[in-house]
């Protein structure tokens, strides 16, 4: 469109322009956004209000910083008590307390240590039960209270001050969060299938979609050069009516092949095998077609200069074409492995027996982040694993591609 | 350039006795081809089921008839014949190859393999990444010849390749395997597939030889069919194996009752389709009436009411209509979602401001990231209490006036209403960056002069948008909403990952042909059946298709997208 025009009016426009397109663009992002930082978080930050971008942990600081030894200690904030600002350290979660709940309202706990308060004498009646009144501090005044249970709870430090110090029951505290990734993720998504480990085994099914994917990339790449130059360079009996034949199998959706084709897996007894993901898709009309055009744009005055030099047509194919046409094989090369690496119907038919050995990546995915999934975080992880290959390879091989995604049909 | 053929080095054997060990072995070929006839016609009827009995009986009389036409054209050195013999022997050393790799476990053993690379996928990737760094450094070669630096680079990386084959080879412990090949090639039948294998493979690579060519007269034009099948032929016979045969073979399947397992196969006509496409309807008193008022067999698919009458409409197979249905709205839907944005973004795109390609990769994005991960994303997104659109709603209803939330987050994939309106989000998400592209390509033969002129007359962004560029512009639409709707029309994955209570869920909502006919074939056990279902969808497929193909033809002609 014409945006090149000067003046404010066109500013405008063109600042209207750069809005919508990086709306558009964040709109695109933000979903990958939420994989990623999903991928790193703890199963209980996912389902926590509101949804956040930022992967948090449970906090903690040394325990030298209250003056203890050992290991790190949690961190806890009281939002509700004005009288408790910062954060808290606790340093003993099962310190004993008691609980006692103020006469002129019963419905309010006052949380102190075990031996705190003295008896009055006095007794009162709570529930048909007798009780002991004491006299307790609440926050600097003594109120008449009775001890509704002993139980056991916490002893908060303060992080600012680590002379002060309050007993609490621990759920009354909130845990102070902060920015934590959680790299563990990965490893046990990654790990051999196991309950007790949590391993979701997608190791394995990462390395059979790398195989399959190789084979099936070098599987189309030689069919389609061999293919693509018998139809762009050899004039044999019967070639147009293939060539149409082939033009014509594009239209054939794959669902029609589906059920025939696991018949004849049934029959050669490759069902339940990798070997039913490479071979049939070694052979692709689309390649064929690639090839065939891009051997067409070689000038044929360089293979009849070989062949004079006495060569064979494998050897111009090899030597002199192949090297040529590395742009189209590299187009072909991208689209095999985007194919073979996303491919999910397939697998799901072929591959039923729910042996993880012989699993892909996106049947994995499938199984774990299904309607039974449990493990949301191991879910994504297993999600930006399978996801990252085929970006990487688009945005490197995005020369060829795009341009090719474009020409492909409009041709 | 020193192209010229060296030819095999092996010891040349004279033409004449070479061909009459040929015809010799064409004999031989005839005999086995006889006997294996018979042997497959005496077979009794549960040895062999009947279709394979019959191939194997259609294969040995083919294979019969080639090596004895093969033989007596080799005898009488017939022009013709080393074409013939040459066919024969390929057809059979392929054939006889692959059935000793598949006595071999070679197939099925790609699997056992991925064991192995599993065990050894660190060495694996150094190689990986040994031989693209030879890929780089020959680039680097390529552009800088003088440079003395990446030859020494390219020779690094085939050292770092070697050293990480062998730690490959010796962490993926190929041991078993090879015992196993071991074992298995000793059997007699192996050996004898072995022996076929050899002996065509020799007899093809002899009768290919210039000199034998010489020696039958073979002519030119015979000589280019000949290397041109010979080039083609990898690609051929996967392609007959591995798609034409199964299309033929769905299309016969369609007209039988076909179960998976089991003997359950009878020819039953075209009552599958008649199954899947019966209808019926009539009219009933009552507002909500049953199956009672149809014909027996049938369900009733949907109410009617017409001018005050009850109408009811059933069908024999109520899921597939309910999935054509879901498939209409959710064609009508998804199209334009992903076709739209499209139109207008690849507008801006085409202007050439700066970045506009870093906003084209980002757009592409979606479209190759991958549907199972991309549904699973959207699963989370789309949650009813912590998703980010339902809180992304309830903070645009504190903004913005117009909007107004629901008090409870509202379940998307589980209601009735929205299930299927939210996998249009995910399909028109995933696909506009591709449609974008597609119509990138098509700006670039709009003619420049026609915004120069409109910019001349003064004419507005949206003026030159809605009378030059979407005008200009229509050939690639019609294609890209062709090609959406095919994609859309075979909608499964998505609906895999996110129906919910089960696939297709709630309520059949989200129920798609393609599920339909997946949960036929493979859960019904039904394939017969299902396989209709899939000629009827082709059907409605190609449709489509052909609606391009015939907007292509026309298209030739008036300046259209070349």
């Amino acid at each position: 469109m014409s945006v090149r025009r000067k003046g404010p009016k066109a500013t405008a426009i063109r600042i209207i322009t750069y809005v919508l397109l990086v709306v558009v663009a964040v709109v695109v992002v933000f979903p990958f956004a939420v994989a990623v930082t999903t991928s790193f978080k703890r199963n209980t930050d996912i389902f926590t209000y509101p949804p956040s971008l930022i992967p948090k942990k449970d906090s903690t600081i040394p325990a030298a910083d209250v003056g203890l030894d050992g290991d790190p200690v949690p961190v806890f904030t009281f939002p509700a008590r004005d009288d408790r600002p910062g954060r808290w350290a606790l340093v003993d979660a099962d310190a004993s307390l008691a609980e006692f709940r103020p006469l002129d309202d019963l419905e309010r706990v006052i949380v102190l240590d075990v031996k705190a308060g003295e008896k009055t004498g006095a007794t009162v009646t709570i529930d048909g039960e007798e009780e002991d009144v004491f006299l307790v501090d609440d926050g600097g005044t003594q109120v008449e209270a009775y001890r509704s249970r002993l139980t056991s709870g916490g002893l908060f430090v303060s992080v600012d001050d680590p002379s002060t110090s309050v007993l609490d029951l621990v759920n009354f505290a909130t845990p102070a969060r902060e920015f934590g990734p959680r790299f563990a993720n990965f490893t046990e998504v990654l790990a051999e299938k196991d309950p007790e480990t949590n391993g979701k085994g997608v190791g394995r099914s990462l390395t059979n979609t790398v195989l399959v994917t190789i084979l099936v990339v070098l599987g189309q790449i030689i069919t389609s050069i061999l293919g693509g130059y018998a139809f762009a360079r050899v004039q044999f009996k019967g070639r147009s009516t293939i060539f149409l034949v082939y033009l014509g199998s594009v239209m054939i959706p794959f669902v029609v092949l589906i059920i025939p084709l696991f018949q004849l897996m049934l029959q050669v007894n490759w069902r339940d095998n990798l070997v039913a993901l490479i071979i049939p898709f070694a052979f692709t009309a689309y390649g064929t077609f690639l090839m065939r055009q891009f051997f067409l744009g070689i000038p044929a005055e360089i293979e009849e200069a070989a062949l004079l030099d006495g060569a064979s047509r494998s050897t111009i194919l090899w030597k002199v074409m192949v090297p040529l046409a590395r742009p189209a094989i590299a187009t072909l090369a991208t689209f095999g492995f985007l194919y073979a690496w996303n491919s999910f119907f397939w697998p799901l038919v072929i591959i039923n027996s729910g042996n993880p050995d012989n699993a892909v990546l996106s049947l994995t995915l499938s199984t774990l982040g299904g309607r039974s999934s449990t493990d949301t975080n191991l879910v994504f992880a297993g999600t930006v694993l399978a996801m990252t290959p085929p970006i990487l390879v688009f945005l490197f091989a995005q020369r060829y591609f795009v341009e090719n995604s474009a020409s492909s049909g409009l041709k | 350039m020193g192209l010229r053929d060296r030819g095999p080095r092996t010891p040349r054997v004279a033409v004449d006795t070479g061909v009459q060990l040929v015809a010799a072995w064409h004999l031989v070929g005839v005999a086995a081809g006889i006997v294996s006839m018979l042997l497959a016609s005496r077979s009794g009827d549960d040895a062999l089921p009947a279709v394979i009995k019959l191939f194997v009986q259609v294969f040995s009389i083919a294979v019969t008839v080639a090596h004895l036409a093969a033989a007596y054209g080799t005898f009488r050195r017939m022009r013709r014949a080393r074409t013939v013999s040459l066919v024969t022997n390929y057809l059979l050393f392929v054939v006889s190859g692959s059935a000793l790799l598949h006595q071999l476990g070679a197939f099925t053993g790609i699997g056992k393999f991925g064991t192995g690379l599993n065990k050894a996928f660190l060495p694996f990737m150094v190689i990986v990444v040994g031989l693209l760094w030879v890929l780089v450094a020959g680039q680097l070669l390529a552009k800088k010849p003088l440079a003395a630096g990446p030859n020494g680079l390219r020779r690094a990386g085939w050292g770092l390749v070697a050293l990480a084959s062998v730690w490959f080879v010796i962490a993926a412990d190929p041991s078993g395997m090879l015992s196993m090949i071991g074992d298995r090639i000793t059997q007699p039948l192996t050996l004898g597939t072995l022996a076929v294998a050899l002996c065509s493979g020799a007899a093809t690579r002899f009768m290919w030889q210039r000199r034998v060519a010489v020696h039958f007269g073979t002519s030119a034009s015979e000589e280019q069919t000949l290397s041109g099948l010979a080039f083609l032929s990898p690609n051929l016979i996967g392609f007959s194996f591995f798609f034409a045969g199964p299309l033929l073979f769905s299309l016969v399947v369609s007209f039988f009752e076909w179960k998976t397992t089991g003997t359950g196969r009878s020819f039953v006509g075209i009552d599958n389709y008649v199954r899947a496409l019966s209808l019926d309807l009539s009219s009933s008193d009552v507002a909500n009436a049953g199956n009672e008022v149809l014909k027996p067999g049938y369900q009733v698919l949907m109410h009617l009411d017409w001018f005050g009458q009850n109408w009811v409409l059933g069908a024999r197979d109520v899921e597939f209509w309910i999935s054509l249905r879901n498939i209409t709205i959710f064609l009508v839907l998804a199209v334009p979602a992903s076709v739209l944005p499209a139109l207008v973004l690849s507008s801006i795109l085409a202007s050439r401001l700066p970045g506009m390609k870093v906003f084209r990769a980002i757009y592409f994005i979606p479209s190759v990231a991958g549907v199972i991960g991309v549904a699973i994303i959207w699963g989370q997104l789309f949650q009813s209490t912590v998703g980010w659109i339902n809180y992304l709603i309830l903070r645009a209803g504190e903004i913005l006036p117009f909007v107004d939330p629901p008090a409870e987050g509202h379940p998307w994939l589980s209601s009735n209403s929205t299930a299927l309106l939210s996998m249009v989000v995910v399909f028109a998400w995933m696909n506009f960056g591709f449609n974008t592209v597609l119509y990138l390509a098509g700006h670039q033969s709009i003619p420049k002069e026609l915004y120069e002129a409109a910019d001349i007359d003064g004419a507005n962004v949206w003026q030159v948008f809605r009378r030059i560029t979407v005008p200009q512009l229509r050939n690639t639409t019609f294609y890209v909403l062709i090609t959406t709707s095919i994609l859309a029309l075979q909608l499964f994955d998505i609906v895999w990952i996110l129906s919910t209570p089960e696939p297709g869920g709630p309520n059949n909502a989200t129920t798609t042909p393609v599920l339909a006919l997946y949960e036929e074939a493979f859960q019904g056990n039904d394939q017969g059946y299902a396989s209709a279902l899939a000629w009827v969808l082709f059907l409605i497929i190609f449709g489509f298709t052909f609606a391009q193909f015939r907007q292509q033809k026309d298209g030739a002609t008036s300046g259209g997208v070349s």
